[in-house]
């Protein structure tokens, strides 16, 4: 039996230093609102874990996640963390492909069997098979067969997590998320478009150290990360309090810097990590740099109106209905005033 | 559809067409009764400018009904002014009007919306408990007088408890709110809220009366 | 500590603790059947609901502030005297039969039909304790004009002969003897004789052709004769072709009072008749309040057409005399109050009239507080002084009235009405008050210069 090297010999292998990785840990703790006294162990925890098997299904998804998760300036932590799980399937990133890469996957399956991490990017087409394939299976039935020996599923991205891009109206796909087919396994949404890498080594982190998923809000995400709007922990947030908003995206708020829920932003009913995460390796987060947020970690954020049309703005269609109602109005009105003459006329004859 | 979008495409919807329809309805139904002809000669031109008069007048109290109706009166006006205030003058409630009016205008710092919702709700709560102990308002009192009393403070208290949250999620509260802000809106034209836009034509009609008779209006 | 409940309040004037007895007299004229008494009074509910006064009952917001403004609760601390509470049949009637959501409040019975015990009770709220004064129409912050409604209220219950019977009594005998007291053209004839001799004026009667009509009321005619001379030596002296009339000299109407719209047309039509007659270019109304509501401002809408003459109340007509220096007047040295007739002041519109007359005759005049248009009512008036069994609550109301007076430390108090005349008479002789109403139109006609 080959020997398997662990996370902390992985790390060191690379050139991380011991103060890089404790500062590491650190953060992942306060994350996951731990206390301090759990660092150790969740160091200890990571540098005994053994690489976990993970296979990563992409479906109808544009790559972004992956992107998120790759395409960092400079080595991350989370990077590292990341290469040292045993990525044993990722059609984009891995080198083998067709039947070779579909044998990786039986492979890590069979190998792992009740142990390995599904994770998925993409949305699941129902409308009909044919509209995404991998190597002739269909991403229903691919993923139906990964996740009956996984022991979780994690959900990347909106698009697996609620349906995304590929499910927003009118859907041609019939695109589906995960959540919606897989009803046997823990399913963990990490949703965002793109997701906040950070949050996915979090979320992989805490399995590691203590072998379980961690605690999720109604849409299946963890509360750690989710538990909290963008708004309430925005720090334009004292402009929305004294009135003080951008009305335009040039205007002289908005170079100083006020609230932007004027330009559409969705921070209030947006529960993310954006704010105190931020992006980048801690740079900013969109409305650090004078965007509204989209809300992209939402279900539906999609189909909740314009990306720029403020929160508060009412959906109403044309005002033809209302129309229609003032008319009806006006009849029911004029009939009742009529209804009323006649009693009278009848009761001033009786009378 | 969650609960939000619910609230904020079709219950604001039907909301909008009910109380567009039963404001018509009342107003049409009340209009179109028989007309009270009138040939005596006036005493003073009395007409449209009579009505304006008092329809502003009658927002003071007069000088010798001042002592009798102070308290009623002072809750009446901070109930009716916190509530515009709050409606008008919140920042969010604005860039809602404006979603279909197409324009805007400044609002208010949010303690300061606060503050008036607040004093609102007490208000109510003052005018409630005289409802319920005051010889008169006992007696005089119905169904209509604490349904809308109900469906008046309801929005304030569920727009009040956004900042405050209290372990419940913001887009329920935004939707809750939403919602009840609905329910005013369908029961307004029917009960007694319909003052809203009765005042206009009793005080308007008592102004024409009772001005061109040269009388006290 | 007990509670006093709306409906049994404590007696506050009585002698010793107790509570104020309930009113169990119910006065029935006729003898209908129940349901039709009901419906009859339905009926003419209905009649009444125009887009005005269904503006005004879709209105009300049960705020209760007409309660403070309305004597009758003031005085007693009873709910049921809460001016609205007094239309609450009428409302109930308007949103079952008219309001423009009636089939709702029909199909699903939101308001209940009116019931005969209803009526019964309502009889005293709408009768025996509003006298139509008005003042609760100004404290209303929607503007109804309550008083208004509460005379139309009336109808329905005159024709489903649920009225006190005083009233109706007083109602009927002027529909038939063409006075409230029975004062037939002849007794009126022979009292203007009497009063001619006994003044030594000259008063014209039944002349063909004249520019004004004079008119007197009944309690005048009976109580206060001189007041004929009165306005016989004021309109002699400002050289007027004037005359009185045996075919139209009743300015009361209790066909309004009592809420019978037949005879209140009948009484007006008198004297539009008899002025148009007489090719009239002006009928001067006597000291009477509901006269003026009846002729001046109901007149031309019984008649249906705009009145071919001028109708003054004879303050306005010695105001008018006054300033254009058609009579003189002497100074008179003493102090004045002047009791406002809500009818002729608040209602009518002619408050600043006897205001001119009191200027030109040079007395002190101390105005009451809030007096004028927010004068407290004699509680005598819309019929209420003819209701004996509501003596008792009407002297406890007079005692706004007995403060507001005495207030001003005036050494003679004026009024332009009989009617207040007559209730403050009776309620002077009740309490043994210092204060003797006098007429401002007699204090005029005994300070006439240059008379002829």
């Amino acid at each position: 039996m080959k020997t398997i090297p662990t996370l902390g010999d992985i790390l060191q292998a690379q050139g991380v230093s011991r103060r890089g990785f404790m500062k590491y840990c650190a953060a992942t703790a306060s994350l996951l609102a731990l206390p301090p006294a759990m660092v150790p162990r969740i160091a200890n925890a990571l540098e005994q874990a053994r690489r976990p098997s993970v296979i990563w299904l992409s479906f109808q998804e544009c790559t972004g996640c992956t992107e998120s998760l790759t395409r960092s300036s400079s080595p991350t932590l989370e990077g590292l963390i990341f290469d040292s799980i045993s990525l044993d399937y990722h059609h984009t990133l891995q080198a083998a492909s067709g039947d070779a890469a579909e044998a990786a996957r039986h492979a890590a399956m069979e190998e792992n069997m009740g142990q390995y991490l599904v994770l998925v990017d993409g949305s699941i087409p129902m409308g009909n098979p044919g509209f995404s394939t991998i190597a002739g299976i269909s991403n229903y039935d691919m993923l139906m067969e990964t996740v009956e020996g996984a022991a979780a599923v994690v959900a990347i991205g909106s698009c697996a997590a609620f349906g995304g891009i590929p499910g927003a109206n009118p859907n041609p796909t019939g695109a589906v998320s995960v959540q919606d087919l897989v009803k046997d396994k823990p399913v963990v949404n990490v949703p965002g478009c793109p997701p906040i890498p950070m949050v996915i080594t979090a979320v992989l982190a805490q399995f590691l150290t203590f072998g379980q998923l961690p605690e999720l809000d109604i849409h299946g995400r963890p509360m750690a990360f989710f538990g909290q709007t963008i708004h309430d922990r925005c720090y334009r947030r004292p402009f929305y309090e004294q009135g003080k908003f951008a009305e335009t995206f040039d205007d002289e708020g908005a170079r100083k810097g006020w609230c932007l829920f004027k330009l559409g932003c969705k921070g209030p009913i947006t529960y993310n990590a954006c704010a105190t995460v931020k992006w980048n390796a801690g740079t900013s987060f969109p409305i650090e740099s004078g965007h509204p947020c989209l809300g992209c970690s939402e279900p539906g954020f999609w189909d909740k109106g314009g990306f720029y049309a403020p929160l508060s703005t009412g959906k109403f269609d044309s005002g033809e209905k209302l129309a229609g109602a003032a008319v009806a109005g006006v009849a029911l009105g004029a009939a009742a005033a009529v209804a009323g003459r006649r009693r009278q006329a009848k009761y001033t004859k009786e009378a | 559809m969650d609960l939000l979008d619910f609230a904020r495409g079709p219950a604001l919807q039907v909301a909008a067409y009910i109380l567009v329809a039963g404001v018509l309805w009342r107003l049409v139904g009340i209009i179109m009764l028989k007309e009270k002809p009138e040939f005596s000669e006036p005493r003073k031109p009395g007409g449209f400018m009579a009505a304006l008069k008092v329809i502003y007048t009658r927002s003071f109290t007069a000088a010798p009904f001042k002592r009798a109706t102070l308290y009623p009166k002072m809750l009446a006006y901070v109930l009716h002014i916190g509530f515009f205030v709050v409606i008008f003058l919140f920042v969010p409630h604005i860039v809602f009007f404006e979603g279909f009016l197409g324009f805007d205008w400044p609002g208010l710092p949010n303690n300061l919306i606060y503050l008036s919702g607040v004093a609102a709700v007490v208000a109510g709560i003052a005018l409630l408990v005289r409802r319920l102990t005051h010889p008169v308002l006992k007696l005089i009192s119905n169904f209509d007088d604490y349904f809308s009393w109900f469906v008046t403070l309801l929005p304030i208290v569920t727009g009040l408890m956004m900042p405050v949250r209290m372990g419940v999620r913001y887009e329920t509260l935004l939707a809750i709110h939403i919602l009840s802000v609905a329910v005013l809106m369908i029961w307004l034209p029917f009960g007694k809220l319909g003052h809203t836009f009765l005042v206009f034509v009793t005080r308007g009609t008592t102004g024409m009366v009772f001005e061109r008779r040269g009388a006290k209006t | 500590m007990t509670t006093v409940d709306g409906r049994h309040p404590l007696d506050r004037e009585a002698e010793r603790l107790a509570y104020k007895p309930p009113e169990v007299r119910h006065d029935i004229q006729g003898d209908m059947e129940t349901e039709e008494r009901v419906e009859k009074a339905m009926h003419h509910f209905v009649k009444n609901f125009n887009s005005q006064t269904a503006s005004y009952l879709d209105g009300c917001l049960h705020c209760g502030m007409c309660a403070d403004a309305c004597h009758f609760h003031v005085r007693t601390d009873d709910p049921r005297y809460t001016p609205i509470w007094k239309l609450e049949l009428f409302k109930q009637a308007y949103k079952r039969e008219a309001g423009p959501f009636a089939l709702f409040y029909r199909l699903f019975g939101f308001k209940k039909k009116v019931t005969i015990d209803q009526l019964e009770e309502w009889q005293h709220l709408l009768y025996d304790s509003c006298t139509v004064c008005g003042r609760c129409s100004l404290v209303c912050p929607m503007g109804i004009d309550i008083a208004g409604l509460v005379s139309m209220a009336r109808h329905g219950m005159f024709m489903a002969g649920l009225i006190p019977h005083e009233l109706h009594e007083t109602a009927k005998r002027a529909a038939e003897t063409g006075s409230p007291l029975g004062i037939t053209p002849d007794k009126f004839e022979d009292r203007v004789e009497w009063m001619a001799d006994e003044h030594d004026v000259e008063i014209p009667m039944d002349v063909e052709q004249a520019d004004v009509l004079a008119v007197m009321s009944s309690i005048e005619i009976q109580k206060y004769p001189q007041s004929i001379a009165a306005t016989a030596r004021i309109l002699n002296a400002a050289g007027e072709s004037w005359t009185f009339r045996t075919d139209g000299f009743e300015a009361t109407n209790f066909g309004m009072l009592s809420g019978n719209p037949g005879w209140q047309k009948e009484a007006t039509m008198k004297l539009i008749n008899a002025a148009i007659k007489i090719g009239a270019k002006l009928i001067v109304l006597p000291e009477c309040g509901h006269a003026y509501m009846a002729l001046r401002w109901m007149g031309a809408n019984m008649y249906g057409k705009p009145l071919p003459f001028k109708v003054m109340h004879i303050s306005e007509y010695m105001a008018d005399a006054l300033n254009t220096g058609k009579i003189k007047v002497k100074k008179v040295d003493t102090s004045v109050t002047y009791h406002d007739p809500c009818q002729v002041s608040r209602r009518g519109g002619a408050t600043q009239a006897a205001r001119d007359v009191i200027r030109h005759l040079g007395v002190d005049f101390r105005e009451m507080e809030y007096g004028g248009d927010y004068n407290w009512c004699c509680g005598g008036g819309g019929g209420v002084v003819t209701i004996k069994r509501a003596d008792p609550l009407r002297h406890r109301v007079f005692k706004l009235k007995m403060d507001q007076v005495e207030k001003t430390d005036a050494d003679e108090l004026l009024s332009s009405c009989a009617n207040c005349r007559q209730s403050f008479d009776d309620s002077q002789e009740h309490f043994n008050w210092d204060y003797k109403m006098g007429s401002l139109m007699e204090m005029v006609a005994e300070n006439l210069e240059d008379e002829a």
